[in-house]
């Protein structure tokens, strides 16, 4: 309570002004704000009750409910936003909703985005991916980058031990009625996109394809057969109304329209022609009930789709149609994967980078490593996955010497087992791989931005 | 003599690794994914204990002869690296544990 009050109280810290009012601020700040301020604190328990099981109209009827709505515009918690992956994430998407579902009408098309707007680090991960591309000798000559993207995340420890975490997840069989635990399935996704760097799980997801077996790869990415399919196709606008009973599926799918909606005013289809923005709020969209996927392993087309169909939609076909075509036929989210996939970015990055609509400046850059340590459940189920042949083969070379033991003599070792080790061995001993170094310069960052 | 310069090059005993795909790690799957493959190598001369040499002594004195005995430390995994899944050539995946090593010693 002292860090509460001493962060709405006179010295207010840098950066915001002298009532810390009318400053983009996260919604959890927002709420600890106005819960310091008595007026404000007893305006926003107000509204919540207004909220609780009315619609909007009955709830503007009533003469308190609109005062402290009228009031609790001048908050900060009005214009809070929230960042993907921040600590506290869904608190912070429930307070955001809890104000915003009273300001909107409700059942809107598109809803705005509670997440703050993406600062173009675009142009840092396009040239990555055409560096990357451009410099392995291996993809020239039998390109397929979505297998380059799999060796570059297994030289990652980080990323090879997140992916392997989803991966056994996802393919872990619980019965012969069961397939597999989608619910952790999803989750142990979430993690992956959340916590690894961007430039590995993109190009995995992105990967530009030209054969089938790369493209049914890239397909593979997210294990569809758990984390996509399901026995029934529901309708799109039931898999909506579900996803938005939950903040943070309707959150990431508010995300997703704001950044990928198709726009004819700009170059790319994108709003304010930011591809990474597109490309991020798609990948936020994995591991939810609108989980998003290729719809096969066409290497001429993509068509991307959640796991929905507009079959029964009645008399709101049209609706479902439109909101279908937002993945299916989307020209910002296909140019970004294509953009991305080929390494080659619009020279364009935008520069007032705001494409969303009704966006606060920012004052920060969000760091791009989630600190969502909260949710970390342990889900890497140490399941043996029985190797499918025997040591026999090495048993066999093994027994030739007179001692009989597994472990052997050095010379012996690499001179008779390992012929053709040696010469690698020194050239790449050392483990001096870049092991998650992006992550270390990030913390003081984010402590920072935590702290403040 | 061969065994005594082949030694000579060698260092202690420590982990080293490997770019390798997984066909190429002979447990029978099929893929062209790379993985990292981490071993331990090295000598352990400086792990030798009274029970190596005592243990060699009962042998040269024929009082042990027919068992199987290891009177020399040796280097190997004291601790495997987490899991590691991958897809193979036929689009499933799989999941291998202890497959890597992640901290070496003389045992």
């Amino acid at each position: 309570d002292e860090i509460l009050r001493s962060l709405a109280g006179p010295p207010s810290p840098p950066g915001q002004d002298p009532h810390g009012w009318r400053v983009p601020v996260d919604c959890v700040r927002a709420n600890e704000l106005c819960a310091a301020e008595p007026s404000c604190s007893s305006r926003y328990r107000t509204l919540r009750q207004c909220l609780a099981g009315r619609d909007r109209n009955t709830m503007l009827a009533n003469k308190e409910c609109q005062a402290a709505l009228e009031v609790l515009q001048e908050s900060p918690l009005y214009d809070c936003r929230c960042k993907r992956g921040m600590k506290k994430e869904l608190q912070c998407l429930q307070i955001y909703w809890s104000i915003h579902l009273g300001l909107t009408e409700g059942e809107e098309f598109y809803e705005a985005s509670p997440y703050e707007p993406v600062t173009s680090r675009l142009s840092d991960i396009f040239r990555h991916a055409s560096i990357v591309s451009g410099m392995d000798p291996a993809t020239n000559s039998k390109s397929n980058h979505c297998l380059d993207a799999a060796k570059a995340c297994n030289l990652n420890d980080n990323c090879k031990r997140l992916r392997s975490g989803y991966i056994s997840t996802c393919s872990k069989e619980i019965s012969a009625s069961e397939h597999c635990n989608r619910r952790k399935c999803h989750k142990a996704l979430r993690q992956f996109f959340d916590r690894v760097p961007s430039e590995y799980t993109y190009r995995l997801l992105f990967c530009s394809c030209k054969d089938h077996a790369c493209a049914e790869r890239r397909r593979q990415t997210i294990v569809p057969s758990c984390s996509y399919e399901d026995k029934e196709k529901p309708n799109c606008l039931d898999l909506r109304n579900t996803c938005r009973m939950d903040h943070l599926c309707r959150s990431r799918l508010a995300d997703f329209h704001a950044n990928c909606q198709a726009s004819f005013q700009s170059l790319t289809s994108c709003p304010g022609d930011n591809y990474q923005a597109c490309l991020g709020s798609y990948a936020g969209l994995i591991g939810f009930d609108m989980t998003p996927n290729y719809v096969d392993a066409s290497t001429t087309s993509i068509t991307i789709s959640p796991w929905c169909s507009c079959k029964g939609s009645g008399n709101l076909e049209e609706e479902c149609e439109k909101f279908l075509r937002d993945f299916t036929e989307n020209p910002c989210l296909r140019n970004a994967i294509q953009a991305f996939g080929n390494g080659t970015d619009v020279n364009l990055s935008p520069k007032n980078p705001s494409p969303p609509v009704t966006v606060p400046p920012k004052t920060e850059k969000s760091p791009a490593l989630p600190d969502d340590i909260n949710d970390s459940n342990t889900m890497y189920d140490t399941s043996i996955i029985t190797t499918c042949t025997s040591i026999q083969e090495h048993g066999a070379k093994l027994n030739k010497s007179t001692e009989q033991s597994l472990c052997y003599s050095e010379t012996q070792l690499t001179t008779d087992i390992m012929p053709d080790q040696k010469t690698f061995v020194d050239q790449k001993a050392g483990g001096s791989r870049q092991r998650g170094c992006r992550i270390l310069p990030l913390v003081p960052i984010l402590l920072l931005t935590l702290g403040l | 003599s061969r065994r005594k310069r082949a030694r000579a090059r060698h260092k202690p005993c420590a982990l080293k690794e490997l770019e390798v795909s997984v066909s190429e790690l002979g447990l029978g799957y099929e893929s062209d994914e790379t993985v990292l493959f981490r071993y331990c190598s090295g000598t352990c001369e400086a792990a030798v204990r009274s029970y190596d040499l005592s243990l060699k002594s009962m042998r040269s004195r024929r009082k042990i002869k027919k068992e199987k005995i290891r009177a020399r430390p040796c280097c190997r995994p004291l601790a495997y690296d987490d899991d590691v899944s991958f897809l193979d050539a036929y689009n499933r995946y799989y999941t291998v544990n202890e497959l890597s090593a992640k901290e070496c010693g003389c045992v």
